[in-house]
């Protein structure tokens, strides 16, 4: 039998979320320490909890301009250890390659945090259980999700800051289509493109909602993402305990509207905050950060100001 | 080697008779049709062989009613997992009813955009600022209802190869348009990655996987052009490939085309004692494969198509 979603809390009734900005210039910096003392602050309740982090780990990637930093991984998996979460597993499953371990060693993860076989799960291939879901924003009405990710005490998503050719952005919400599998649904996982793409994503993150979510956002990438775009250096780091309200921050620092972002819009009618006033900013303010994305042609209505010089600037 | 490969496969085996796609997982179709598909390939003829045996019962018990297999337990629908469980039965003739149920169920299994409304709408519609696909071709889904891609279209062109399929009407049509639709999603300048040749202008990169897939699929005709382009795509990245899932797949696919090369064949050995991860059920599948002489298993391609 497919096992039930949680219910869900309509966001009047959520407190207000918190998201941190942190300034990072390059993936040399200490970003163990900031990474650790700004998850202190948030006073997460992951001792002794089992820690899943899911980056955005798409394809190859020897540049390092398309997947979440492995420095970055590595960052976050000592620091939910320092804070006392038994174990701390990093797992994805590519959407467009199902070689795992190419992708991994293109980006030479092993060098930063290891034994990678211990730690690694191929969300793609892992054990499935089926979930039933309760909201109905796209046709899908289950899906078979990987049983590390429905066992894991906290989940934290790891996007990096990135523009999509379908989605507009592709943030913490988005990366959440890394953990349907591949085994189940095929690389690309084109039920959910013909499902919509925008309802699936609130299907899913409705159903297996992230804890907290880290953007890597110290290079991002601009333009034809998620992995034909350009390198977008934006020296931050983003983070807090709403995935909704973590993803409106990074498209505001993108220099984008989120509530023009399809899948975001409909994400905070359900589950988190969009509206400023409702998010608690830590650390570095938007206007200090902000850094405006290229967007392609058809995404130009996310541009902040249509009035503005900027309205026409910026679009491919 | 093959021998080392073989016994790592057999200890992988569940109680159940099946393959998960790693030590200790549960019994899925996709691994449990290749440690089939190898442990076939060098078995001895005549001699039984258990885990074989106990893997075909696992493997014909999950059929579904209407011939086709699901890539999970539960699944209410069968998908492109039903081409490896039919090429894993092809080598055994007393399944011969369910591979043509399978057969039969891949025949009929139409992908989305092979629908003529869908494919008017396309034509009608200019999408070629997003990608440049030609809406005349179709192939197979990896799930129904869904669009025609790759890798599932490689692997149901395959297998419909067979004799047992020669007897499926509309065959040929199917098997033709199908051929065109992975001609027409290679990538500009050789090789194939899951189905996007090009988007937004920005041609797409190749991968190991899909490249080999299609140059076994359209091996009946490896002498165009896009097959020489391709295998010399492989040739060229063949050194910069370091996952033993690809670094096998990528000798099986030179090796068909008589452009064998020693040198990935030790790298081959040598990185299983250096992989960062432990070896799938797939990649010592497809390391033993690589490893076989004389390719039983490809006689599929390389004989006459049905």
């Amino acid at each position: 039998m497919p096992r039930e979603t949680p219910a869900l809390l309509p966001p009047f009734s959520r407190p207000d979320s918190r998201v941190a900005i942190r300034r990072v210039p390059n993936y040399q910096s200490d970003i163990a320490a900031v990474l650790y003392e700004t998850l202190r602050e948030f006073d997460l309740p992951v001792r002794g909890k089992v820690v899943l982090l899911k980056p955005n780990l798409i394809t190859l990637d020897p540049l390092g301009i398309t997947n979440t930093n492995p420095a970055v991984i590595a960052a976050a998996r000592e620091s939910f250890l320092r804070l006392g979460a038994s174990e701390v597993f990093i797992g994805d499953g590519s959407g467009i390659d199902r070689d795992s371990q190419a992708i991994l060693e293109s980006m030479r993860l092993r060098e930063f945090t290891r034994p990678l076989a211990k730690i690694f799960v191929d969300l793609n291939v892992d054990d499935v259980e089926r979930l039933r879901f309760r909201t109905r924003a796209s046709r899908l009405k289950e899906l078979y999700f990987p049983k590390i990710l429905l066992r894991a005490d906290f989940v934290v998503s790891m996007p990096k800051l990135k523009t999509h050719h379908w989605a507009g952005v592709t943030l913490s919400l988005k990366n959440m289509f890394g953990a349907v599998p591949g085994a189940c649904y095929g690389w690309p996982k084109n039920v959910l493109h013909w499902a919509g793409i925008d309802p699936a994503i609130l299907d899913i993150n409705a159903a297996v909602r992230p804890d907290f979510a880290i953007v890597d956002g110290i290079v991002g990438m601009e333009g034809n993402g998620p992995i034909q775009g350009s390198l977008k250096p934006a020296g931050v780091l983003i983070l807090g305990d709403d995935p909704v309200a973590v993803d409106s921050t990074s498209v505001r620092v993108m220099g984008l509207l989120p509530e023009k972002v399809k899948h975001l819009a409909q994400a905070a009618t359900l589950l988190g905050h969009i509206e400023p006033q409702k998010i608690r900013q830590l650390g570095e303010s938007i206007t200090d950060v902000r850094n405006p994305f290229t967007v392609l042609h058809e995404f130009r209505h996310l541009r902040q100001d249509p009035n503005s010089p900027l309205w026409n600037q910026n679009c491919l | 080697m093959d021998r080392e490969f073989l016994a790592c496969l057999r200890g992988l085996q569940n109680v159940d008779g099946g393959w998960g796609f790693n030590a200790g997982c549960d019994s899925r179709i996709e691994p449990t049709a290749w440690a089939l598909i190898a442990l076939h390939e060098f078995s001895s003829p005549g001699a039984v062989d258990e885990p074989l045996e106990r893997g075909l019962r696992f493997l014909t018990a999950a059929q579904r009613e209407d011939g086709s297999w699901g890539a999970a337990a539960g699944q209410s629908e069968g998908c492109w997992v039903t081409s490896l469980a039919c090429w894993a039965l092809l080598a055994h003739p007393q399944f011969s009813a369910k591979l043509l149920s399978g057969l039969r169920w891949l025949n009929d299994d139409r992908p989305r955009d092979s629908g003529f409304l869908w494919r008017m709408a396309r034509k009608l519609v200019d999408r070629s600022r997003i990608n440049a696909q030609s809406a005349s071709f179709s192939g197979w889904s990896w799930t129904p209802h869904t669009a025609s891609w790759v890798e599932p279209t490689c692997y149901a062109m395959i297998v419909l190869h067979a004799k047992a399929a020669a007897s499926l009407s509309n065959l040929p049509r199917r098997i033709g348009l199908a051929h065109g639709m992975l001609y027409d999603r290679m990538c500009p300048g050789g090789g194939w990655n899951c189905g996007n040749p090009r988007v937004y202008g920005v041609a797409g990169q190749p991968q190991v996987g899909p490249t080999v897939w299609a140059l076994i699929a359209l091996h009946e005709t490896a002498d165009r052009r896009a097959n020489r382009e391709s295998l010399d795509w492989l040739e060229s990245i063949q050194d910069t490939i370091v996952s033993p899932e690809s670094l096998a797949l990528a000798h099986i696919g030179l090796g068909l085309y008589g452009r064998q090369n020693s040198k990935l064949a030790e790298r081959l050995q040598s990185s299983h004692d250096s992989s960062a991860l432990p070896w799938s059920v797939q990649a010592i599948t497809w390391a033993a494969l690589a490893f076989s002489e004389n390719p039983g298993w490809l006689n599929v391609v390389s004989s006459k198509p049905a």
